[in-house]
C-alpha cells in the first residue's frame, strides 16, 4: 500500500508510555512464574461470562415463549411461598456481599470478614431454599415431566442454581483465605469479580421469578 | 484500623515436573496440546468417512471386523444402515467441533495470539489449561458414545429430534450413545466458553503499548470476532442440549409433539415441537461454521502478505468484512430449515441476509488477490496453502448463493449439493487454513524447527487435484437429486446412472486420505530432525517473530520497504527505518 497513509498512521500517534518495563519471556519461568492479566482483565472476563450465562437464559425464555404458544397445554401452578424467601435472601446478600466488597478497599478486613461470611451463609440459605421449593413442588406432584409450565420452572431454576453453585465456590474460597488475613485492597480482585457476578445472578433470579409470577 | 500481621502463606510443595508439564498453563503447550488433540481427531474423522465411502459403493460387502466391532449394527459382517448412520453422526461431530473449532481457534489462537499482541501471556492462563482438559474430557465421551452397548448414535451431528430425543425406542444407539453425545457436547460448550472469555479478555486488556486495534494483525481480529460468535453461540447451544437432556431423561415435551407414533408405540409425550430444537440448533450451527473459517481468513491474509512481500491490501476494508461477515453470521441461521414449514416470510428475510454475507465475503476474496496482485511471490508451502483457500473458498462460497435461495433450495436441501458445499469451505479451505498456519507457525509449535518444504509442496498439489476431484462431483450428484445421509442407493433406479459418479468419488477420497500420509511423515519427522529456523524465517512484520518486546509503533504489514537494507520493517521496530 503506497502513499503517505501508512497503516502506522491510521490509529494517530501512539499514546504517552510509563515506563514500560523490558524483559519478561513468554509462559513460564521459574523465578517469576506468569500469573495472568490484571483486574481489569478479570473484569473484563467477569462481564464476558456474564454475556455467556444471558445468552444461556435468554435461550431458554424464547424457547418458553415459542412452547407457550404452541399449544393449549400451558397450566399455570402456584409458586410455593419459600420462593418469596428465597428472593429475600438472595437480595439481602448481594447487599452484604457488596458492603463487604466496599470495606476491605478501605482495609476495614475485621468486618469484610463478617460481612462477607453472613454473604456466604445466606447464598447457601438460598440453595437450601431452592431444594425446599423444589420438594414442595413435588409433593403437588408437579414434576419435570408433568407439563411445560413446571418443566420450564425447574429447568430456569436448576440452571440458575448451578450458576449459584459455580459463584458460591469462589465465596468460600474467598472466606477461606479472609480468615487467613490473605485479602487486602491490594488483593481483592476476585471479591469484586465474585461480587459483580452474584449480582448477575441476583437479577437474573428476578427476571425467572418475574417470568413466573406475571407471565408463566 | 486493622493491626493484625498477614499469616503466613501455607507452604504448598511444588508439583512434580512431570505433572506441571502435563496440566501446564504456558500457552504454546496448551497449543500443543491442542494440536495433537486435534491432529488424533481428524485422523478419526477421515477413517469414519472412509468407511462411509466404502459402504457407499459396495453396500452389501461381508466385512469381518466390522461385526468384532460393532456386534449390534453389523450382524454378518455387513454394515447396517444403522451403523452408517453413526459413522456419518460421528464424522460430522468429530470434524466440525475437535477439528474445524480447535486446530484454528485453540491450537494457533493458543501458540500466537498473546505474541502477537505483544502480551506476556493470557488473561487467565490456568482457565485456558482448564479448558483443554474439558476439551480432552468431552473428546474421550463422545469416543465413549460411539463405543456404547448399542453403537453410537444415529441422529446426525444436528441430532433433530424426535429421533434424538425419545431414547432407545427410535434406534440402536439412541439410548446411552445419544445421551452421552449430548454430555460431550455440553462439555464441548462449556470448554469454548471458557477459551472465547480467555481470548476476549486477553485482546481488549492485555495489548502491549502502542498496539492499538487498528494496528493489530488481522489473525488477531478474526479470533476476537470468532470469540465474541462463540461466546454469543455456544450457550445457545447448550441451553438446547439440555432441554434435549430434560425430554430424554426427565420425561419433558420441550421438542417431541403429541401423537408420535415409532413403530407401533405411542410415545408418551405431547405439545413440544422439533422445529423449536431447528431453531436453537441452527442458532448456535451457523456461526459455528463462521467460527470454522474466520481464523483460516485471518490466516490467509497474513501468509499473502508475507509471500508477496506486500501489505494487506485495504486492512481497515478486510476488519469491517470480518466483523460483518461475523454479525451477519448470527441472523442467517434460517437458511438451514427452509424445508422445514418455517415461514416464507422469514424465509425471505433469511435468504436476503444469507446473500449479503456474499459482500463482505467478496470484499475479502477481492483484497486477497489484490494484495497478492503485482507482489514478489515466495511460493513457500504455506503460500500455495493461502493461495489453495481464496480457490476453494470461491467454488465453496458460490454454492452457498445458490442454496441461500429458497426456490432453490427446496430442490438441493438434503442432497449432494449440500455436501459438496460444505465439503468445499470446511472440508478443504478451512482445513488449508490450518494447513497453511501450520506451515507458517510450525518454527514456534515445535523448537525452532522447520518442516519440509519440497514434501509441503507434493502434499499440498496431490490435496488440491484430490480434493477437488472428491468433492466438486458431489455437487452433480446433487443437481440430479442424490438424497443424503442415505446408506444405500442400489434399491432407488434413479440413482442407478450415479453409482459410477459415487465409485469416483470413493476411489478419489482413498487417494486424498493416502496423501495426508505425506504430511503426517513430514510432521514427525520435523519434530524431531527439522531443519532449524531463524529466528524469523520468513522475514514477517508480526511480533509472534520479535523478541524485542518494545512499543508497538505502527501496523502489522509493512512490507514493501524500499531503500533500506530489508524490505520489511516489524510492528516494534524502533527505528523508522527507510519508507516507501
Amino acid at each position: 500500500m503506497a502513499g503517505a497513509l501508512t497503516q502506522s498512521n491510521i490509529g494517530g500517534p501512539p499514546p504517552d508510555i510509563p515506563n514500560f518495563p523490558a524483559g519478561g519471556g513468554g509462559g513460564e519461568d521459574r523465578d517469576r512464574p506468569y500469573r495472568g492479566g490484571s483486574r481489569q482483565a478479570s473484569i473484563t472476563g467477569i462481564i464476558v461470562l456474564m454475556c455467556a450465562s444471558t445468552m444461556t437464559f435468554i435461550s431458554f425464555v424464547s424457547a418458553m415463549v415459542v412452547r407457550r404458544g404452541l399449544n393449549t397445554d400451558w397450566r399455570h401452578f402456584q409458586l410455593p411461598h419459600i420462593l418469596w424467601w428465597n428472593t429475600g435472601i438472595l437480595i439481602v446478600s448481594s447487599i452484604v456481599i457488596d458492603c463487604a466488597r466496599r470495606v476491605l478497599v478501605r482495609n476495614r478486613r475485621r468486618l469484610f470478614n463478617w460481612l462477607w461470611s453472613f454473604g456466604a451463609v445466606l447464598g447457601l440459605a438460598f440453595l437450601a431454599g431452592q431444594i425446599l421449593a423444589w420438594t414442595q413442588l413435588e409433593a403437588r406432584g408437579l414434576y419435570v415431566g408433568k407439563g411445560p409450565a413446571s418443566a420450564f420452572f425447574y429447568v430456569l431454576t436448576w440452571s440458575h442454581a448451578v450458576h449459584v453453585i459455580g459463584a458460591l465456590l469462589p465465596v468460600l474460597y474467598i472466606e477461606f483465605r479472609a480468615l487467613r488475613w490473605e485479602l487486602g485492597p491490594g488483593r481483592r480482585t476476585l471479591v469484586v469479580v465474585s461480587a459483580i457476578f452474584w449480582h448477575f445472578l441476583d437479577v437474573i433470579w428476578l427476571g425467572i421469578m418475574g417470568l413466573f409470577v406475571f407471565w408463566a | 484500623m486493622e493491626t493484625r500481621a498477614l499469616s503466613r502463606r501455607m507452604r504448598v510443595p511444588r508439583p512434580r515436573a512431570i505433572v506441571r508439564a502435563v496440566f501446564s498453563t504456558d500457552h504454546p503447550a496448551i497449543a500443543r496440546q491442542y494440536f495433537f488433540l486435534s491432529l488424533a481427531a481428524v485422523v478419526f474423522g477421515v477413517l469414519l468417512s472412509l468407511l462411509m465411502r466404502f459402504h457407499v459403493v459396495h453396500p452389501t460387502a461381508q466385512v469381518g471386523w466390522f461385526e468384532r466391532l460393532w456386534p449390534v449394527k453389523a450382524i454378518g459382517g455387513v454394515m447396517t444402515p444403522e451403523l452408517y448412520l453413526s459413522l456419518l453422526t460421528l464424522h460430522g461431530t468429530v470434524m466440525i467441533f475437535f477439528v474445524l473449532t480447535l486446530a484454528p481457534v485453540n491450537a494457533f489462537g493458543n501458540l500466537v495470539l498473546p505474541a502477537q499482541l505483544g502480551a506476556e501471556g493470557f488473561a487467565f492462563p490456568r482457565l485456558n489449561m482448564a479448558s483443554f482438559w474439558i476439551t480432552l474430557l468431552s473428546f474421550g465421551i463422545l469416543i465413549a458414545s460411539f463405543t456404547a452397548a448399542e453403537g453410537g448414535p444415529l441422529a446426525g451431528w444436528t441430532a433433530y429430534p424426535p429421533l434424538s430425543a425419545v431414547g432407545a425406542i427410535s434406534g440402536p444407539g439412541e439410548g446411552l450413545g445419544q445421551t452421552l453425545w449430548f454430555v460431550s457436547i455440553a462439555l464441548f460448550c462449556a470448554a469454548s466458553l471458557l477459551t472465547s472469555i480467555n481470548f476476549i479478555a486477553t485482546i481488549v486488556d492485555m495489548r502491549a503499548p502502542g498496539m492499538m486495534l487498528m494496528r493489530m494483525p488481522l489473525t488477531c481480529w478474526t479470533w476476537f470476532v470468532t470469540a465474541i460468535l462463540m461466546l454469543l453461540s455456544f450457550p445457545v447451544l447448550m441451553a438446547a442440549v439440555i432441554l434435549i437432556l430434560s425430554d430424554r431423561l426427565g420425561g419433558s415435551s420441550f421438542f417431541v409433539p403429541a401423537g408420535l407414533l415409532v413403530g407401533d408405540l405411542d410415545i408418551p409425550h405431547s405439545g413440544g415441537s422439533p422445529l423449536l430444537w431447528q431453531h436453537l440448533f441452527w442458532f448456535f450451527g451457523h456461526p459455528e461454521v463462521y467460527i470454522a473459517i474466520l481464523p483460516g481468513m485471518g490466516i490467509v491474509s497474513a501468509v499473502l502478505s508475507n509471500f508477496s512481500r506486500k501489505p494487506v491490501f485495504s486492512y481497515r476494508g478486510m476488519v469491517y468484512a470480518s466483523v460483518s461477515i461475523a454479525f451477519l453470521g448470527l441472523v442467517v441461521w434460517g437458511h438451514h430449515m427452509f424445508t422445514s414449514g418455517i415461514n416464507p416470510y422469514s424465509a425471505i428475510a433469511f435468504s436476503v441476509l444469507s446473500m449479503s454475507i456474499g459482500v463482505p465475503s467478496a470484499v475479502k476474496t477481492f483484497n486477497w488477490i489484490a494484495t497478492a496482485w503485482g507482489g514478489t511471490f515466495e511460493l513457500t508451502t504455506a503460500m500455495l496453502f493461502a493461495l489453495g483457500f481464496v480457490s476453494v473458498f470461491v467454488t465453496g462460497g458460490l454454492s452457498g448463493l445458490f442454496l441461500g435461495q429458497p426456490t432453490i433450495d427446496a430442490y438441493f436441501h438434503d442432497t449432494y449439493f449440500v455436501v459438496a458445499h460444505f465439503h468445499l469451505i470446511m472440508g478443504i479451505a478451512a482445513l488449508f487454513g490450518i494447513f497453511a498456519a501450520t506451515f507458517y507457525w510450525f518454527p514456534l509449535l515445535f523448537s525452532g524447527r522447520m518442516l519440509n518444504e519440497t514434501l509441503g509442496k507434493a502434499h499440498f498439489y496431490l490435496t488440491f487435484v484430490f480434493a477437488y476431484a472428491t468433492f466438486f462431483p458431489m455437487h452433480f450428484a446433487g443437481f440430479a437429486g442424490n438424497p443424503r445421509r442415505y446408506a444405500d442407493f442400489t434399491s432407488f433406479d434413479f440413482l442407478q446412472p450415479l453409482l459410477p459418479l459415487h465409485r469416483w468419488i470413493t476411489h478419489s477420497a482413498y487417494v486424498l486420505a493416502a496423501v495426508q500420509l505425506i504430511f503426517f511423515w513430514n510432521l514427525f519427522w520435523s519434530i524431531r530432525r527439522g531443519r532449524q529456523a531463524s529466528e524469523n524465517p520468513w522475514r514477517a512484520t508480526t511480533l509472534e517473530w520479535s523478541r524485542r518486546r518494545g512499543i508497538v509503533v505502527r501496523g502489522p504489514y509493512e512490507y514493501r520497504q524500499k531503500g533500506g537494507e530489508r524490505d520489511y520493517i516489524m510492528q516494534d521496530e524502533p527505528d523508522a527505518g527507510a519508507t516507501v
